[in-house]
């Protein structure tokens, strides 16, 4: 009885334990800024001021950032920006799979996209940022066509090499049952490699939210990314940081609601 | 001979999988080719359960393998139902000795599988399945994910899956090496029962394990050689064979493992077995 109680509180503690941790540290965190920045005279006060400094900002501005018509509310500003990185994201998902797909149809077409694919991949979304202002001037589609960019063609690559990783015998016994080719693709070959390249996403998530951000910064007039700006050109280091925190807070929101769909959705492993 | 019919009892007879002849080669590269099977001639009934014996390496799965129309001879024939084979068929089910599972679907999708990619609505379908679930004792299992199942049951899965859309013939490639032997013997018996529950149910099942060929198999043929060849065949399906304590069972389980396990030398010394074939056994109780 003694045993099989322990057993089950420890069992408890563990799954708790690292909320708990985590809490612990962050509130260490903040109250080790916080007394550091309770003096005003101390230099670090000045650039990194406490949440206490600026949190207020909020209720003052009431939920509002920015001056007179530009401005807009932190909601909006929030939503605008995961609006772009999901879209792109979703876009971009939706888009890997099927040019993968159809990329591995043929040998050729491997041998000829694959080069290219490898060569635009590595390049910085944000690189892409001046020629999407040029072509699609200051919208939201530049900003979802440059996280479009920095995870499309990683996920294609991914998703041609989940395609030859499938077990022959898995696509041999579809077809042993009856399924012709579409039903080969559309039973097997697709859920087979949607959760491996759907963990790519989420790896890639991180390039898509700085992505957007720097896009934010650079050109568009709304979202996250134009907060701190904001902050910075009305030398509001309350502002900056308080974007910084929403930034931090959002990205890490939207990590834990991916991983989430991943394990409800795309769990299994082939 | 004579004994053959009486002791097969009501089953039918006409041939369902016949090999003519039956070479085939694999080509490593342009110089190298590899004689895998050579002058295999074979013959499958309706009703029939056949296991194929022989040594790791000797050809069998290739055997099979052609047999289901996954691979092409490289001369002679396979006829299925009368008629060359032209391929893949679901008339001819195959469980392979790995999982196979699909890991996205329930035991209860996997089982109906079959059905949905021929585009069967699950209303046509259900009962089916559920038939089958019950007959080899899934039922409690159906909500169930293959990564939450014991290598057995998924084993179990996977012989209901290729019965559920009723082969003409269950091909079996080592469906239970992979498990103990505990298991081992109630996949056996549980394998058998369905062949029996099923009159018109034929089964080819390879195996390198001489006590499951003879508890199992009504025919027997052991693959051997380099080229593989047929080196020996008996029928086996009077009673005395399905007692592993009998001492017919006993000896030619003896026989038969002394003929599995001298393959290796002949390696050795390839020429002298060119011609051996091994000793026809008949039987009689
Ligand atoms: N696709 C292939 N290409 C070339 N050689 C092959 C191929 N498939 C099988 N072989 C060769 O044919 C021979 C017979 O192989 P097979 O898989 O039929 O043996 P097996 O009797 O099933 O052995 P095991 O009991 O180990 O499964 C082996 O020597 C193997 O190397
Ligand atoms: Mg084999």
């Amino acid at each position: 009885m003694v045993k099989g109680n322990s057993g089950r509180l420890g069992s408890i503690s563990r799954s708790l334990l690292p909320l708990f941790c985590g809490v612990i540290s962050c509130v260490v965190f903040v109250g080790v800024w916080e007394v550091i920045g309770a003096n005003p005279e101390n230099p670090i006060a000045q650039v990194l001021p406490p949440p206490s400094k600026f949190l207020p900002v909020l209720f003052e501005s009431d939920f509002k950032i920015g001056l007179g018509s530009q401005s807009a509310s932190i909601y909006q500003s929030v939503t605008v920006t995961l609006i772009r990185v999901i879209s792109g994201m979703t876009v971009a998902f939706v888009g890997s799979i099927v040019c993968g797909l159809l990329i591995s149809l043929s040998k050729w077409s491997e041998l000829f996209i694959l080069p290219i694919l490898g060569l635009i991949a590595p390049i910085a979304p944000i690189a892409w940022i001046p020629l999407a202002l040029v072509v699609f001037g200051v919208s939201n589609l530049t900003a979802v066509f440059i996280v479009f960019m920095g995870v499309f063609f990683t996920l294609t690559i991914a998703t041609v090499a989940e395609i030859k990783r499938i077990p022959e015998n898995l696509l041999i016994t579809a077809e042993n049952l009856g399924g012709g080719n579409f039903v080969r693709w559309k039973f097997v070959i697709i859920p087979a490699v949607l959760p491996g390249v759907f963990t790519l996403l989420r790896l890639n998530f991180i390039a898509a939210w700085m992505a957007v951000l720097a896009a934010e910064m650079t050109g568009l007039r709304d979202g996250l990314g134009t907060v701190v700006m904001t902050g910075r050109n009305l030398f509001n280091s309350n502002l900056i940081l308080l974007g910084i925190c929403i930034i931090g807070i959002t990205g890490f929101a939207v990590d834990r609601l991916l991983m989430m769909i991943q394990r409800k959705f795309f769990w299994w492993k082939v | 001979m004579s004994s053959h019919s009486s002791a097969l009892g009501e089953r039918h007879h006409q041939p369902i999988l016949v090999c003519q002849q039956v070479a085939k080669v694999f080509h490593a590269n342009q110089q190298s080719s590899f004689t895998a099977l050579e002058e295999i001639n074979l013959e499958v009934a309706r009703g029939d359960f056949v296991t194929i014996l022989g040594r790791s390496g000797g050809g069998k799965s290739t055997l099979l393998k052609l047999l289901g129309g996954f691979i092409t001879p490289t001369s002679g024939q396979v006829l299925f139902h009368g008629v060359p084979l032209p391929g893949i068929t679901p008339k001819i089910g195959m469980v392979f000795q790995e999982n196979t599972l699909y890991p996205w679907l329930t035991v209860e999708q996997n089982i109906g599988f079959g059905f949905k990619v021929r585009g069967k609505q699950k209303c046509q379908y259900a009962l089916r399945v559920q038939d089958v679930m019950e007959h080899v004792g899934l039922a409690p299992a159906r909500h169930l994910y293959p990564h939450q199942l014991s290598g057995g049951m998924k084993q179990r899965v996977s012989i209901a899956r290729s019965l559920a859309i009723q082969p003409d013939v269950l091909l079996l490639d080592e469906p239970f090496s992979a498990l103990d032997i505990q298991l081992r013997r109630r996949l056996q018996k549980f394998l058998l029962n369905i062949w029996q529950d099923t009159e018109e149910a034929t089964m080819v099942l390879v195996t390198h394990d001489v006590e499951e060929a003879i508890l199992l198999g009504q025919k027997l043929i052991v693959v051997g050689g380099q080229p593989g060849q047929i080196i020996e065949s008996a029928d086996i399906s009077a009673p005395v064979f399905s007692d592993r304590y009998d001492r017919n069972f006993l000896d030619l389980q003896q026989h038969l493992e002394r003929v599995v396990g001298e393959e290796p030398d002949m390696m050795e010394n390839p020429f002298s077995w060119a011609t051996v074939s091994g000793p026809k056994i008949t039987s009689h109780s």
